[in-house]
């Protein structure tokens, strides 16, 4: 009871005494100035002594020193007196200073402020030593930049710092924690991060080409009280204008490049052509107008049959050129079985002995010119070759002039071959003129000459050979003025015309010619009205260009039973502007190529 | 002047001596007993088992840790009554609260000085004395505070954990005397009486049983800082043993 009483008067003693003093210790050097002598906070450093301050407060007539006293009690000693303040520092003034040997942690003291010569306790004040520590602020405080954003725009710090030298950290006798804070320069509000028992710590996120200020300051760990702030370092880290500067203009070539890309792509596809064109010239490749050169290498022969019976290479124009024609002379008396004097050679007049001559036809010169034919091109020599005498080796026709070996290359030629190979119409007799001014032309040369035969007129009906190298006999109507085939011929010369009684020998196969849109079926028609025959060259007198007879037709094309097809004559044709000599129209190109053997005997039963 | 002082010092030699004095009785009555009682370890059946041995360092840093933890969770007991129950003007009793902390059988050296000069031995001692005289003043304010109407959870829970860390703490302050100092001592309940104020069977309520309970928690908090200050100098001493006795 007494015990309870007394706590309580004491506690209300408390209240009504002085207040909330400096118990906690935190309000430290604001003097009052509306109070009396009172004291303004004690504080201890390193928790091994501590000083108390005190003011005079508005008794101003107690500045002087000595006037007030501090006197001490320690609760936890066996005597309870009250002692003065061991230390009166002189050098502050109302500072008590009390040192290691009077200090005693986990003790209580009450202080009190006394006036003596008047005996008034102006102030009294109680607390525990550990409770009024205040460290001292950290030293020591330096940072180091950890890393910078990839932008630049951020970075992180590592702040250190070192314990007061006050604070013995080291013996263990304070355990300290730290707090760090930082802030923008110039700007109030600070930044505060959480405690530290270590001594350093890292801030993240801050802001390049912004300075910052950080300080650190330290207390008692579990306890409230904390000590001064250190000093403050500034933190500044440039930004790096090159990268950010860059980033940007990188992104521009980047797609500066994309779009040049985009636009070219776009480009070469849009004008696709004329660039395959510009660096991909095309190769001329053979081609007969109308027919597919695949077909001609691999194709059948029926179907090259039926292409080529379906050209109408020979169009009427062709025919309807100026029709020269190469008349041969026939010589009616002799006899039409000559052996080896066939029938050209008697056309031509050729020596059957002779020399093997080739006759070499400007067939190859002429590329080009498909339409027309230069009666000067061909030289003379060529003609004067044909006249004397025959080539061959044996059995062949004058008119032979290649040799075999050159067909091939014929056939393939690119270039339009003229097929105006002059034949020299040699006035030779025909053996098989009975009647009439045909001759039947049993072979053609490569080079576009025709071989002649004594052929039958109206012979039978062919027998078809299916061998290649087929002799391939084609009527040839022939003119005394101009030779002509009659319709009868005509349908003959498709057929496979017996070798007659004239050897056969020597036929040459016709080179086929791959002639760009000439393509030579190995028919040669003179018609009256188109003169599409083998040109004889202008040895002979130049022939009056007869008008169309329409007993005579144009033989339009080789049908599937390799019958001639006839056309109705047409109309004149359109002279060829080559031809400077209208004696001597425009030889037409052989329209047709000339054929191989193989496809000669296809197209001849 | 000069007598008093006389006085005093007269008196702390006594108390020195007695202390001293004190100690070797205890010291050696414990001897007498001889029984050095080994701490019992349990595995998980439940049968004894010999205990793994750790080494004195480790042993004196996970002491340290438990002081720290105890001290600091006393703290936040502290503050938490404070702010639950005791009205603000009486908050600075906290500091005045040593006035009627219960008294030691033998001073604890309070400065540093003082204590820099004592032994290890006194200094593992006194952390066992300490840890053993709060070990029932706890369990009083256990039951005290669950007469509480709104005592929060926090506190209770805080104050539970502190009264069983207190034992594991007596435990290895125990173990480490008898390896540092090879002495045995029985884990027995201290022979240290705490006279505590008598329950009165007042409603826990009134300001008097408040302000007592305030007081108990604050000396508490004390105490828990002098065991860990203690221990933390000890450690110094055994790692370093020149430069902490030299300050």
């Amino acid at each position: 009871m007494a015990y309870s009483l007394s706590l309580s008067l004491l506690y209300l003693g408390l209240l009504c005494g002085n207040g909330p003093v400096s118990a906690r210790g935190s309000k430290l050097f604001t003097p009052d100035p509306s109070r009396g002598p009172h004291f303004t906070g004690c504080r201890s450093r390193e928790q091994e002594t501590f000083r108390c301050w005190w003011s005079a407060g508005t008794f101003q007539n107690l500045t002087e020193p000595g006037a007030l006293r501090v006197f001490y009690q320690t609760k936890n000693a066996l005597s309870s007196e009250w002692k003065e303040c061991p230390d009166y520092t002189h050098t502050v003034e109302n500072e008590c200073y009390f040192n290691k040997t009077f200090t005693h942690i986990w003790t209580s003291y009450c202080i009190q402020l006394r006036s003596v010569p008047q005996n008034i306790t102006y102030d009294e004040a109680c607390f525990t030593v550990e409770n009024i520590v205040h460290p001292d602020p950290p030293i020591g405080l330096n940072w180091t930049l950890l890393n910078v954003s990839r932008s630049g725009l951020h970075f992180d710090i590592l702040v250190r710092w070192a314990p007061p030298p006050s604070a013995d950290v080291q013996m263990g006798w304070m355990s300290l924690v730290y707090q760090v804070q930082y802030r923008v320069r110039n700007t109030s509000q600070w930044e505060m991060l959480d405690l530290e028992s270590g001594t350093q710590q890292s801030i993240y996120g801050l802001h390049t080409d912004k300075e910052y200020e950080v300080r650190v300051r330290c207390k008692m760990s579990a306890f409230d009280n904390f000590g001064e702030f250190s000093d403050s370092i500034i933190v500044h880290v440039a930004q790096i204008p090159s990268k950010e500067s860059t980033f940007p203009m990188t992104l521009v070539l980047i797609f500066g490049v994309i779009g040049v890309v985009i636009l070219l792509i776009l480009l070469i596809f849009s004008q696709q052509q004329r660039l395959m064109v510009i660096f991909l010239p095309p190769i001329p490749a053979p081609k007969i107008k109308g027919i597919d050169p695949e077909l001609l290498k691999n194709g059948k022969l029926d179907q090259l049959n039926s292409l080529l019976s379906s050209q109408d290479m020979y169009k009427p124009d062709f025919y309807h050129e100026d029709p020269w024609v190469e008349f041969i002379q026939l010589d009616l008396d002799d006899p039409p079985e000559k052996n080896e004097g066939s029938d050209t050679q008697h056309l031509l007049g050729l020596s059957r002995s002779g020399s093997s001559r080739v006759l070499n036809f400007k067939s190859d010169d002429d590329s080009g010119r498909a339409s027309c034919y230069d009666p000067e091109t061909p030289d003379p020599e060529d003609l004067a070759s044909l006249l004397p005498g025959h080539s061959g080796q044996g059995e062949q026709h004058p008119l032979v002039s290649r040799s075999s070996s050159s067909f091939p290359e014929l056939g393939v030629q690119q270039t339009s071959e003229v097929v105006e190979t002059p034949i020299q119409a040699q006035p030779a007799v025909p053996s098989w003129v009975n009647m009439d001014f045909y001759a039947q032309v049993s072979d053609f040369t490569p080079a576009g000459g025709v071989v002649l035969s004594p052929g039958q007129l109206n012979s039978s009906p062919e027998k078809k050979k299916e061998e290649e190298n087929e002799k391939k006999k084609i009527q040839f109507q022939l003119l005394s003025d101009g030779a002509y085939t009659s319709e009868n011929t005509a349908r003959q010369l498709s057929a496979d015309v017996p070798p007659g009684p004239g050897p056969e020998q020597g036929y040459q196969s016709f080179p086929t010619q791959a002639v760009e849109g000439n393509l030579w079926n190995g028919e040669y028609l003179v018609s009256a009205s188109d003169s599409q025959t083998p040109y004889l060259l202008p040895e002979a007198p130049p022939v009056p260009i007869l008008p169309p007879v329409s007993d005579y037709t144009v033989v339009q094309e080789v049908d599937a039973q390799h019958s001639l097809l006839l056309n109705p004559p047409s109309s004149q044709p359109t002279v060829c502007s080559h031809s400077p000599n209208k004696h001597l129209p425009a030889m037409p190109t052989m329209p047709m190529g000339y054929l191989t053997p193989d496809l000669l005997g296809n197209l001849t039963p | 002047m000069k007598e008093s002082e006389e006085k005093a010092r007269s008196l702390l030699t006594l108390k020195q001596v007695i202390l001293q004095v004190w100690l070797c009785c205890a010291s050696l009555w414990r001897f007498w007993v001889s029984h050095a009682v080994p701490l019992d370890c349990k595995d998980e059946t439940g049968s004894l088992t010999h205990c793994t041995s750790i080494s004195q360092e480790k042993l004196l840093d996970r002491v340290i840790q438990h002081a720290e933890l105890i001290y600091r969770v006393s703290e936040e007991s502290c503050t938490l009554f404070e702010e639950m129950f005791v009205p603000y003007p009486l908050h600075t009793l906290r500091n005045q609260a040593g006035n009627v902390c219960h008294s030691k059988p033998f001073p604890i050296p309070g400065s540093k000085s003082e204590i820099q000069q004592i032994s290890d031995t006194w200094l593992l001692h006194s952390v066992l004395i300490l840890v053993q005289s709060w070990m029932e003043p706890l369990l009083y304010l256990q039951t005290t505070l669950d007469r509480y109407d709104d005592a929060p959870d926090a506190l209770l829970n805080k104050t539970k954990w502190v009264s069983d860390k207190l034992l594991s703490l007596e435990q290895g302050v125990v173990v480490l005397i008898r390896k540092m100092l090879n002495e045995g001592i029985l884990t027995s309940s201290s022979a240290i009486e705490q006279t505590l104020a008598p329950y009165d069977g007042q409603s826990p309520e009134v300001l008097e049983s408040v302000l007592r309970d305030y007081n108990l928690l604050t000396c508490f908090k004390k105490d828990a800082h002098k065991m860990e200050t203690f221990l933390k100098l000890l450690k110094c001493r055994q790692s370093n043993k020149l430069s902490c006795l030299s300050h």
